[in-house]
């Protein structure tokens, strides 16, 4: 895709008028592989490729996108979003692109392309015997793996023009057991930023299939969670989706700048216990919510989200910041060419802080301990908030005492905020697929042992 | 490329490659959306999209791929794919795509004109009936959507199907001091006519309304109605229990119950994909096999499991048309059409009435993490309202309802007579369920 076609393209979205184009284009290769009763029942390959093209009139904001990236296709898409303009007093613009390179903060080693699928299908198949020779409770293991090699264009009327390439590579496992009239399952499912090499550097294929498989037959022998408020500690890595939930997706534009977030009008003041930072960072090195720039083209960044509990950015991207009359904040992100990019997290966690972690259990009472969550929802504009808990235990006198499941936390995420009373020592993440309006993105969510002095419990 | 030139040579190269046998899948969509705020377009989204799978044989295994694009490398692409992951399928069993049903049901085939004008004239009308005293719009959106979707193969096999819809969705914040509640409301139909926006409006106004006021109840038991949008979303999370793939790898505790009572006598659960108008309604499934009507479970009576073909041969029966994709590049799998509990004698109120005292449940959030289909186990942040002397009466959130699905159903105490199908095809009827555990202040 050459510069002076995109500059076609987007003369072509401006014909009419409007203040901003955009033109994103798309090539992207996926592998997927699932495998179940320890055989490889589906494998595919796909290509999706297509381009959208956004216009800006004013703070409105109009996308075209078309599957397919030949010219005409393309063109004509272009042509569609400039009859859309509305307001065409401010006169076609003249558009020049100049290519920037952006910084590779994430090399890959071993491109997906030039690994055989054989091998793949092999790292599917230990993770699988490893949860099916856990336990003879152990009656299925359902694991698939999945990689994607994504090119994509960015240009936009005010002459930027950047490319990159994102691989992403990851593995999932959900172990079931049963004792032939109730199932329970447990499930792991890393990532990276990376090709092959996630396999050498993050994913012991044995590891994962015993984990979820241990989970599983953990909660197959334990009894319902009863309901009611309590104090709960929630462990660190997949535990960070209780910020995610509960508060990260208060602070994304998407909701602040259309005044239907908690946090609106609150920069600069207390939103959180003091012992609560929160970070929003996309340049750790091969992470899943990392990126090198945003689907806007925007350089990539770290980001405070909360410094002592103070409320010190939102996330936001280039139409939110028109909204809000702030900068962006490298946060533009989409599933692909057909959704128009917005505010998203990238790699987002509570900080490190100083707690004891054996103290925090010692020290409550009676409660919960949720030593693995499981997803969860929010709605932004009243914050209100709930997640599974997919492996946990009950608290007694400070000691825990017994397997629980089926527990679910809910809540307002201001309130939450406010209740954490301990933040332990060491910050540990894991990935996730973070859906919105833009679509379904890969994300981190992280933090360390965490307690939070009262919560309801659902339960039975 | 054109679609029949692109077939053509793309079933040629696959023989030539030595893929004995072929299919190519095609779904293609357009769609249009409007989303209005203080009377000003915010957004507006055009969109055409198409994407094609190849399937085919080649050593009595399976394999997929599939591409948006149409040109010359596509071919190549597609070919090797299928060549490439058909060699890693460690298959127990023949695989093989299907000629052909003898014959197809006739169904609606309906094409929708997209009309801009009077999409973004029924977004600003719906967003003027929500502006009022207190209330702050949050979004009002129309949206038409069209799309074709053929299967062809190398038996000669040609099926075409058509539909598309029309959408909007109002929602809105009410304020008062600290409080917030949310109000939001949607509906669909054949096309923009078949709206009635200010009815969507008016729902959306009277929830927040309504909400503001809302508060948890004490823990403890409670009998609970579940109305019929929160029933569908119940259906829809647990649907999977009737897959006989989910029963074949152990995955419903389903296996080997048909014949067996699994609900309350007054509990019929219907899949019905030749619906007139329906969501899902189509004469063919995803493997080509003509579909039809059945109860799935009929006074309570577990009747059959959902079958593709490749499941229906392992258990040794017919497919019930239920093979489904979940898009052009997806695996084969099997999955309900329009399937719903068929809808009793009594309205809401009367069972309202019937029940006395509880709380009737409008709505269930989190069901992908709340609600676990392997084990059926439930617990999901619910609102509504508490029921007194059969009538509503205060509104109720921040709770969490928690239950079992597969208990549920047996615990069902009476069905409504208000079915209505949501996009997708799942539909909900308000369902007295019967008593269950609610964990609030």
């Amino acid at each position: 895709m050459d510069r002076l076609f995109l500059q076609q393209v987007l003369a072509t979205a401006l014909r009419r008028g409007g203040t901003f184009a955009e033109v994103f284009v798309e090539d992207r290769e996926n592998t997927s592989l699932s495998l179940r009763d320890g055989s490889i029942e589906d494998a595919a390959r796909g290509r999706v490729c297509g381009a959208g093209v956004r216009v800006f009139d004013g703070l409105r904001c109009i996308y075209c996108y078309t599957a397919g990236t030949d010219r005409a296709q393309l063109l004509a898409c272009a042509e569609r979003a400039a009859a859309a303009v509305t307001d065409t007093r401010s006169g076609a613009l003249d558009v020049v692109l100049g290519e920037r390179i952006p910084a590779n903060l994430h090399p890959i080693a071993q491109l997906p392309a030039s690994v055989h699928s054989a091998r793949k299908a092999q790292k599917a198949r230990e993770i699988y015997h490893a949860a099916k020779s856990y336990s003879p409770e152990i009656t299925q293991a359902i694991v698939s793996y999945s990689d994607s090699d994504q090119r994509v264009t960015i240009a936009n009327s005010e002459g930027l023009l950047v490319r990159d390439r994102r691989v992403y590579t990851r593995v999932r496992v959900s172990a079931v057991a049963s004792n032939g009239t109730e199932n329970q399952s447990g499930t792991r499912a890393p990532g990276a930023m990376m090709g092959f090499e996630l396999f050498d550097q993050r994913v012991d294929p044995e590891q994962i299939g015993r984990e979820a498989a241990k989970t599983a037959v953990t909660m197959l022998h334990a009894p319902a969670c009863p309901a009611g408020i309590m104090p709960v500690v929630i462990d660190g890595g997949f535990g960070g989706v209780i910020f995610h939930e509960a508060c990260g997706h208060s602070l994304e534009a998407t909701s602040v700048s259309r005044d239907m977030s908690e946090f609106c009008g609150k920069l600069g003041r207390q939103i959180a216990a003091p012992c609560v930072t929160a970070i929003d960072d996309g340049t750790l090195p091969g992470e899943w919510g990392s990126t090198n720039i945003d689907d806007e083209g925007m350089p990539t960044n770290r980001l405070v989200l909360i410094e002592n509990g103070i409320l010190k950015n939102y996330m936001i991207d280039r139409l939110g910041g028109l909204r809000m009359g702030m900068a962006p904040t490298g946060s533009g992100r989409r599933q692909s060419y057909a959704f128009a990019p917005t505010s998203r997290m990238r790699n987002t966690y509570i900080a490190a802080g100083t707690d004891d972690e054996a103290e925090m259990i010692a020290t409550m009472g009676d409660g919960l301990y949720a030593r693995r969550m499981g997803g969860g929802s929010v709605n932004p504009a009243t914050g209100e908030f709930n997640f599974a808990v997919e492996e946990g235990y009950l608290v007694r006198g400070g000691r825990i005492d017994s397997p629980v499941r089926g527990a679910s936390l809910i809540g307002r995420g201001g309130e939450v905020l406010m209740k954490i009373d301990r933040v332990g020592r060491e910050m540990t993440m894991e990935q996730g697929m973070c859906g919105s309006i833009s679509g379904s993105v890969p994300v981190n969510v992280g933090q360390p042992m965490i307690r939070v002095s009262s919560i309801t419990v659902g339960g039975k | 490329m054109e679609f029949d030139a692109f077939v053509s040579a793309l079933f040629a190269r696959a023989k030539a490659e030595g893929i004995e046998r072929a299919e190519v899948y095609y779904a293609s969509g357009d769609s249009l959306r409007v989303r209005v705020r203080d009377q000003k377009i915010e957004d507006y989204t055009v969109s055409t999209r198409a994407g094609l799978s190849l399937r085919g044989v080649c050593g009595g295994r399976m394999g997929y791929a599939s591409t948006e694009a149409l040109d010359e490398a596509a071919v190549d692409l597609l070919v090797q794919g299928v060549r490439e992951t058909a060699a890693l399928i460690d298959a127990p069993e023949e695989q093989d795509i299907f000629p052909g049903s003898p014959a197809y049901a006739k169904v609606e085939q309906h094409a929708v004109k997209a009309d801009p004008q009077a999409l973004i004239d029924r977004a600003m009308e719906m967003e003027r009936q929500m502006q009022g005293e207190g209330l702050q719009v949050d979004d009002s959106m129309t949206q038409l959507t069209g799309g074709v979707l053929r299967i062809v193969n190398t038996y000669g096999l040609n099926l075409r199907h058509e539909d598309g819809a029309a959408f909007a969705m109002a929602s809105l914040v009410a304020r008062r001091g600290e409080r917030t509640a949310d109000g939001f409301a949607f509906d669909w139909g054949a096309d923009l006519a078949a709206l009635d926006t200010g009815d969507i409006a008016r729902r959306a106004v009277q929830t927040a309304r309504f909400m503001l006021d809302a508060a948890p109840v004490p823990s403890g038991e409670y009998d609970v109605i579940f109305r019929r949008e929160a029933m569908a979303d119940l259906l829809e999370t647990f649907a999977g229990i009737f897959s006989a793939e989910n029963a074949q790898r152990r995955l419903s505790l389903l296996a080997g119950r048909v014949g067996e009572t699994i609900a309350a006598p007054c509990v019929t659960i219907v899949d019905d994909p030749l619906l007139p108008g329906g969501p899902a309604t189509c004469a063919f499934d995803a493997e080509g096999v003509a579909t039809y009507a059945k109860p799935v479970v009929e006074g309570g009576v577990l009747k059959t499991l959902l079958h593709n073909r490749s499941t229906a041969r392992k258990d040794g029966v017919a497919s019930t048309g239920n093979a489904s994709r979940a898009g052009y590049s997806a695996p084969v799998r099997v999955s309900p059409t329009n399937f719903f509990f068929r809808p009793g004698e009594l309205s809401l109120e009367a069972l309202m009435a019937q029940m006395g005292e509880g709380l009737v449940i409008t709505d269930v959030s989190g069901l992908h993490a709340g609600a676990n289909p392997l084990s059926g186990d439930f617990s999901l942040l619910s609102k509504g309202f508490l029921v007194r002397d059969g009538k509503p009466a205060q509104p109720v959130e921040q709770i969490t309802v928690a239950g079992n699905f597969y208990d549920l159903l047996k615990g069902v105490r009476a069905v409504a007579d208000d079915l209505k199908l949501y996009p997708g095809g799942v539909g909900g009827t308000s369902v007295w369920a019967g008593k269950l555990s609610v964990a609030g202040k």
